[in-house]
């Protein structure tokens, strides 16, 4: 899998959880999307984890800046033994 | 496919949404689920949805604790607006619930709070010297935690005069010390178990703890813990667990409002034994050491009793025969439950919504103090849809699970037992008994045409033969002549050109019922006469004999027949259709001890109008 297939994959977990359509790239972030507030954040996480079948480690999903960074994330852990 | 949905409703402003909200609330499992309702229900408050139901007051609720309250705090505000117990919340900040309490000047005492639920932090209830401390010294310390959380509680208690929610602490899931951990009260396992137990023997009456401890158990230790989620935002447990934490608050919130369920109505067959007595008799009915399912019945048997000690009351309501449904109580030697256990016993051929709601009038109790307990989802229907009030469980397809679900159901926990509770049995029996019976009729109408019966009525068919014979040589009650035939026999009926014989199918929303009747009839001269009609009794008034009785003169006009002649051979056990031939139209023409006869002239008779939707009809190829 590339960073795109994985946006890919992200867009449909976004299209779940968002009332209102997101457009995922690589450049959009919790602050571009109004919906995206805390409490969402840790319902994307779980669906994520969950959809990819990776553990992110502890604090490192707060590093990743954007979504391009978070499927870059996704990738290094789904790599993963 | 259930969200996509509610997301569709929503965004049509369909008041429907709310009632599927509720649906899906009361049974998500996970986080995200539930999560996901959580901001549907807000999105669909902000656009003003008709239909949400007005909550006339909030109820004040003060969330604090040494955690992270969010986001605990959205799944408690929504599943208790699901329950239609709407909550105006206060949250404490992380970890300054001590200062939050001990100052009057707090934010949480202009809040006024109706109920406070604390989460005390379990980083602190630890302690704090060595494991081979003396035992005297560790106990001291424990018991100064409970001091000290009880004077918190006391303290807000005073002030507010709220109910106060306490949860007690998860116990460490780790090996750790190994089997030392409980050879010590130094040890973080023993040292909160001593606490969550000291907590919950000396909580005065506003107290009420919120058993994590408990239910990090049920639902196992580890899979309840997530330490990512502690070092990231300060989450007292994974999301899996949070959602059973929510529930919990929510379920002692409502009891704070909800009086428990006084009367237990079961069921009989395959409900509190396996099979129908009146159909396997009393020997042949499962119930007892001597088979696994036998004894699945018998515990659970027991546990209705343990319920009885408690002091709720039993009830039965059972489509039966009165005399064949007491006898089990009376004669077999396995039933736990005996006639004087119950307040109530319904046994006959009326609507179970009728026979509740006389039990109802006999006991001078509210239809809101009663659940019904049965393994038929066609009477759980009949329940929720005319008395909507009675709480309904539909046991599952395994008697071994029958005591965990009564265990899980949540209607009968009691706040305090007292020995007035126990002696309960015996008042309510004695009312029961005095009052006179009164019936008043509901809309069976309305219900048979919910049910969406489907029907085929078939002539015998070769592959049908062994059902055929299994049917006519077990059932009994409804069962006019009860004559018995081999599959060789069924093959002859359907070779002789004068029998007619036909067979019922029929389906309904909840299911098949598969092959539940069977007419034979022989022709002489311009006269049917009905050799069989039986049918099987769990689709007894569900109008099957109705279209039996159609389909029969339909045939009989065919074969230039002019009139039916149909007999009662009375047996042990059929008592229940002694009259049948006379309630669908037919006249006695005679009458013995051992045999009753009756006639129908067709040109007279017009064909019943049923909720059943005819698929096929007998000697009509499909």
């Amino acid at each position: 899998m590339n960073q795109a297939e994985v946006i890919a994959q992200l867009q449909i977990i976004f299209d779940t959880l968002f009332l209102e359509p997101v457009v995922l790239t690589t450049e959009i972030s919790a602050k571009d999307v109004s919906e995206w507030d805390s409490l969402m954040h840790i319902s994307l996480m779980v669906s994520v984890e969950k959809h990819f079948a990776v553990r992110f480690r502890v604090g490192e999903v707060e590093n990743a800046k954007n979504i391009g960074e978070f499927a870059d994330l996704i990738l290094k852990r789904q790599l993963e033994p | 496919m259930d969200s996509v949905l509610l997301k569709k409703l929503l965004l049509n402003q369909d008041p429907e949404f709310w009632g599927l909200l509720t649906r899906l609330s009361r049974q998500a499992s996970d986080f995200e689920e539930l999560f996901q309702l959580v901001s549907l229900r807000k999105k669909a408050e902000a656009r003003q949805i008709p239909g949400s139901g007005l909550i006339p007051e909030k109820i004040r609720l003060a969330l604090l604790g040494g955690c992270s309250l969010y986001p605990l705090h959205a799944l408690i505000e929504h599943l208790a607006e699901i329950e239609g117990l709407s909550v105006e919340l206060w949250k404490g900040d992380y970890d300054n619930y001590i200062s939050e309490i001990m100052d009057e000047e707090s934010g949480l005492y202009s809040f006024q709070p109706q109920i406070v639920l604390l989460i005390p932090s379990e980083h602190r209830c630890k302690y704090s010297g060595l494991l081979t401390d003396c035992r005297q010294k560790q106990q001291a310390e424990a018991q100064g935690m409970v001091d000290s959380l009880m004077e918190l509680v006391s303290k807000v208690h005073e002030k507010t005069a709220a109910e106060v929610i306490l949860t007690n602490f998860m116990l460490p899931v780790r090996h750790d010390l190994g089997a030392f951990r409980s050879r010590t009260l130094g040890s973080d396992w023993s040292f909160r178990s001593w606490v969550n137990l000291e907590l919950g023997l000396s909580a005065p009456p506003y107290l009420h703890l919120c058993d994590l401890a408990f239910l990090a158990n049920r639902q196992g230790g580890i899979k309840a813990r997530d330490d990512r989620s502690w070092f990231e935002s300060k989450q007292p447990c994974s999301t899996s667990f949070l959602v059973e934490f929510a529930r919990e608050v929510v379920q002692l919130i409502s009891s704070f409002k909800r009086a428990p369920k006084k009367v237990l109505v079961l069921d009989l067959d395959n409900t509190l034994w396996g099979g129908v007595v009146a159909d396997d008799g009393l020997e042949g009915i499962e119930l007892g050491d001597t088979s696994p399912r036998g004894e699945a019945f018998k515990a659970f048997q027991k546990q209705i009793l343990v319920l009885k000690q408690r002091g709720v009351l039993l009830a039965v309501c059972s489509k039966n025969d009165y005399a064949k449904a007491v006898e089990p109580f009376e004669k077999h030697p396995e039933m736990g439950l005996r006639m004087e256990d119950f307040v109530s016993f319904k046994a006959n051929w009326e609507p179970k919504s009728e026979n509740i709601r006389q039990m109802a009038a006999e006991l001078n109790l509210g239809l809101d103090s009663f659940v019904f307990v049965d393994d038929n989802p066609a009477e759980i229907e009949i329940i929720r849809q005319f008395i909507p009030e009675v709480m309904t469980l539909l046991l599952g397809a395994d008697p071994a699970d029958y005591g965990a679900q009564l265990q899980d159901c949540r209607w009968f926990e009691p706040r305090n037992i007292t020995a007035e509770d126990a002696g309960r049995t015996g008042q309510y029996r004695a009312e029961s008994q005095r009052k006179v019976h009164a019936t008043s009729l509901t809309d069976m109408p309305a219900y048979l045409e919910s049910l969406e019966m489907e029907s085929a009525i078939s002539e015998f068919t070769p592959v049908d033969v062994p059902r055929l014979a299994q049917l006519i040589n077990k059932s009994n009650q409804f069962n006019l002549t009860t004559r018995r035939r081999s599959e060789t026999e069924v093959l002859d009926v359907m070779k002789d050109p004068n029998f007619i014989g036909f067979s019922v199918r029929l389906k309904d929303r909840f299911g098949d019922h598969g092959l539940i009747s069977i007419v034979i009839a022989e022709r002489m001269g311009t006269t049917l006469k009905i050799d069989t009609w039986l049918m099987s009794c769990r689709v007894l008034k569900r109008q099957v004999e109705e279209e039996a009785v159609n389909e029969l003169i339909r045939l009989a006009k065919q074969r230039g027949c002019d009139r039916l002649i149909g007999i009662y051979l009375p047996s042990p056990k059929n008592e229940m259709v002694r009259d049948f031939y006379l309630r669908i139209g037919f006249t006695l023409t005679a009458e013995t001890e051992s045999k009753r006869e009756f006639e129908l002239q067709l040109e007279n008779f017009q064909p019943i109008s049923t909720s059943i939707k005819l698929t096929r009809r007998a000697y009509e190829s499909s």
